[in-house]
C-alpha cells in the first residue's frame, strides 16, 4: 500500500488528486467517445462528485466543482450555468443521502445515484429543449445514464484504495 | 408523523445550507448562482458575450493543453494502424493522383471560365481565400458534434463562415472568439445543409444524424425515385448560409431512407480550411478598378495560358506513352503472326501425312480383300462373268467382297 510522510509535497497532491481529475476530466471529456463504439458514452463527472460529496473529503471544494461545471459548458458548448448547476445538484442529493444515512450501504448508493442522474438528465434535456431550442437525441442521453450508472460500482472500488492510502 | 417530517426538513437544511470548514459557500448559494448564469446566458447581452469569449479562450487552450497525452496516445495508434496498410494505400493512391491530376487541369479552366462568366454577369465577385486552421479540441461528444478551431474574429471569421477539409464540406462556424472558434460539424443533429443531388438535380435538405452521417430530409415523394445509390450531393447555395457547388458525400439508400456519407471524415480532422471572403469590384465603376480589372483579365488570360501550356505538356507525356505502348504492341503482332505462319506449315504437312496414312489404309484393305475374293471378281474363260484384272470394275468388285453388280 501507498504510504505518504504528512506535509510531503506529493502528498498534498495526492490528496487533491479528485479536484485534479475532475478538471482534467472537464478538460479532456475523458469518455472513451473515440473508440467509435455505437451508444457507449458515460459521464465520469458525475460518478466522481457524487462519490466524493457522499464522502464529504474535505478537499473536495463545491466552489471548485461549480467552475468546473462552467468548464465543462464552454467545452461541450453547452449555455454557461448547465453543468455547474448539474454538478451542484449532485453535490446536494449526495449530501442529503449522507445526513439520513446512518449506516452507509454500496448498493443503496447505487441505486440512489440512478435516481439522482435520471433526475439531472431529465432536467437538463428539459432545459436545453425548451429554453434553448436544443436537437438533442434523447437516446444518448437514456445510454449515458445508464453506462454511467453501470459504472458506478468499479470506479467506487478504485476510490474506496484512494482513501484506504489516505487514511493509512 | 411529525418528528419523520422534522428529519427530512432537517436533513434537507442541513444539504442545503451546511458548510464544513473547507466550503466556502453553500450549495443553495451555488445553486442559485448557476441558475442566474443560466438565465444571463439565455439573454445574449454583449457583456456576457465578451466574457464568454474571454473564458473560451482560456479554456479551449487549456483543454488542448491537457489533452495532449491522450490525443499523442489515440494518434500512436492510428499510426501504427496506417503503417500496417501503407503499401496498399501507396498504391491505390498513386492510381487516384494520376486521375486526379487530368482533372485537376479541367477544374482549374472551368474555374477560370467561371470567374470571367461572373465577372459579367455582376459587378462584383467574391474572391475565397481560405486559410488553414488547426483543430485545437475535439471531443467526439455523441450529444453535440463541434470542434474548436485556432482561428476567430481576428483572421476575419464571422458566424456562418464556411469550413472545410480540402474541398469538402465540413461545417460552418457557429461561435466567434478572438483567437478561436466553435465549428458545428454536419454530422451534428442542429446542423442543416439545402444540397443538390446529381444525377437528377433534386433538391433537398439534409440534417446530421448525430452520429457520422446525415439524413435528407424535406424531399417530394415523386422525387425520391430519381435518387439513387451512390449519387453525389453537394450544397445548393439556397438560403445563402452555404456556398454553392461544394461536394458534400455520396448518397446511401439502406432500407428505403436515404443517408449521406461524408467525403469527410469528421473524426479524423486535424486541420481544416476557413474560408474567408473578400468582396472585390470589378472595371465597370471607377477608372482605377477599370485597370486593375485590365490587369486582372491580363491576368486570367495568362493563368488560362499557363493551364494549357500544361494541359498540352500533359498531352505530349501521354502521347509518348501511346507512341511506346504503340511500338510495343506492333513488335508484339510481328511475333505472333510469326508464330501463326509456323504453326500453319505444320498443319499443313501433319494434314497430308494424315491423307497418305487414309490412302495406305484404302490400299491395304483392297489387298486383303483381294486375297480372298479375287477368285469371285477375275474373269475365265469358260464363263466370263468376271472382271479384267487391274480395271476399276475389279477393284470395286473386291471392295464389295466378290459382289457382282449383276447379283
Amino acid at each position: 500500500m501507498i504510504k505518504f510522510e504528512q506535509k510531503n509535497y506529493i502528498y498534498k497532491i495526492y490528496t487533491f488528486l479528485p479536484i485534479i481529475i475532475l478538471y482534467i476530466s472537464v478538460l479532456n471529456e475523458f469518455d472513451l467517445n473515440y473508440l467509435n463504439i455505437d451508444y457507449f458514452s458515460f459521464n465520469f463527472p458525475f460518478i466522481l462528485i457524487f462519490y466524493f460529496a457522499l464522502k464529504e473529503y474535505n478537499k473536495f471544494d463545491y466552489l471548485l466543482v461549480f467552475v468546473a461545471g462552467l468548464i465543462n459548458d464552454t467545452v461541450v458548448g453547452l449555455p454557461l450555468g448547465v453543468s455547474s448547476f448539474s454538478y451542484i445538484v449532485v453535490c446536494t442529493f449526495a449530501s442529503y443521502l449522507r445526513n439520513i444515512t446512518i449506516r452507509p450501504h454500496l448498493i443503496k448508493d447505487w441505486f440512489y445515484f440512478l435516481f439522482v442522474i435520471s433526475l439531472i438528465n431529465s432536467i437538463n434535456y428539459s432545459v436545453l429543449f425548451l429554453f434553448f431550442s436544443y436537437d438533442l437525441d434523447i437516446l444518448f442521453y437514456i445510454i449515458n445514464n445508464l453506462f454511467t450508472w453501470l459504472l458506478y460500482v468499479p470506479a467506487t472500488l478504485i476510490f474506496n484504495y484512494y482513501f484506504k492510502a489516505i487514511n493509512d | 408523523m411529525a418528528s419523520s417530517r422534522d428529519d427530512f426538513v432537517i436533513a434537507i437544511r442541513s444539504a442545503f445550507l451546511k458548510k464544513t470548514t473547507k466550503q466556502k459557500f453553500s450549495l443553495l448559494t451555488l445553486i442559485f448562482v448557476s441558475v442566474f448564469i443560466i438565465f444571463l446566458s439565455n439573454l445574449n447581452l454583449k457583456i456576457i458575450k465578451d466574457l464568454r469569449s474571454v473564458i473560451n479562450e482560456i479554456v479551449f487552450r487549456s483543454s488542448f493543453i491537457v489533452s495532449i497525452p491522450e490525443n499523442f496516445l489515440i494518434n500512436s495508434y492510428s499510426k501504427i494502424i496506417e503503417y500496417s496498410s501503407f503499401y496498399n494505400d501507396y498504391e491505390l493512391n498513386k492510381i487516384e493522383l494520376e486521375d486526379l491530376k487530368s482533372k485537376e487541369i479541367s477544374n482549374k479552366i472551368i474555374i477560370s471560365e467561371n470567374k470571367e462568366l461572373k465577372g459579367l454577369i455582376e459587378d462584383y465577385s467574391f474572391s475565397s481565400n481560405k486559410i488553414l486552421a488547426k483543430v485545437i479540441v475535439d471531443h467526439e461528444s455523441p450529444f453535440l458534434k463541434t470542434i474548436i478551431i485556432n482561428k476567430g474574429s481576428f483572421d476575419n471569421l464571422k458566424i456562418g463562415t464556411n469550413i472545410y477539409d480540402k474541398n469538402y464540406l465540413v461545417g460552418r462556424v457557429i461561435d466567434v472568439n478572438f483567437k478561436s472558434s466553435r465549428v458545428l460539424l454536419l454530422s451534428d443533429l442542429n446542423s442543416t445543409v439545402p444540397i443538390s443531388i446529381t444525377p437528377g438535380n433534386v433538391q433537398a435538405i439534409v440534417i446530421g444524424n448525430g452520429k457520422n452521417a446525415g439524413e435528407i430530409k424535406y424531399i417530394k415523394d415523386n422525387l425520391i425515385e430519381d435518387i439513387r445509390d451512390q449519387s453525389m450531393a453537394y450544397t445548393s447555395g439556397t438560403g445563402s448560409i452555404y456556398k454553392s457547388g461544394i461536394p458534400v458525400g455520396k448518397i446511401n439508400n439502406a432500407n428505403n431512407q436515404f443517408l449521406i456519407n461524408f467525403y469527410s471524415d469528421f473524426d479524423q480532422l486535424k486541420y481544416v480550411f476557413v474560408e474567408i471572403d473578400q468582396e472585390q469590384e470589378t472595371a465597370a465603376q471607377t477608372i482605377n478598378n477599370e485597370s486593375i480589372d485590365i490587369v486582372d483579365s491580363a491576368n486570367t488570360e495568362k493563368i488560362k495560358l499557363e493551364i494549357l501550356n500544361e494541359e498540352l505538356k500533359i498531352l505530349n507525356e501521354t502521347n509518348d506513352k501511346f507512341i511506346e505502348e504503340n511500338q510495343f504492341l506492333r513488335s508484339q503482332i510481328n511475333d505472333k503472326s510469326n508464330k501463326v505462319l509456323e504453326l500453319q506449315k505444320k498443319i499443313d504437312s501433319q494434314n497430308k501425312k494424315i491423307s497418305q496414312s487414309i490412302i495406305d489404309q484404302k490400299e491395304l484393305e483392297f489387298l486383303r480383300l483381294n486375297l480372298i475374293y479375287s477368285h469371285k471378281c477375275q474373269t475365265r474363260k469358260l464363263f466370263s462373268t468376271g472382271y479384267k484384272v487391274g480395271t476399276q470394275e475389279y477393284k470395286d468388285c473386291v471392295l464389295r467382297k466378290g459382289k457382282k453388280l449383276n447379283d
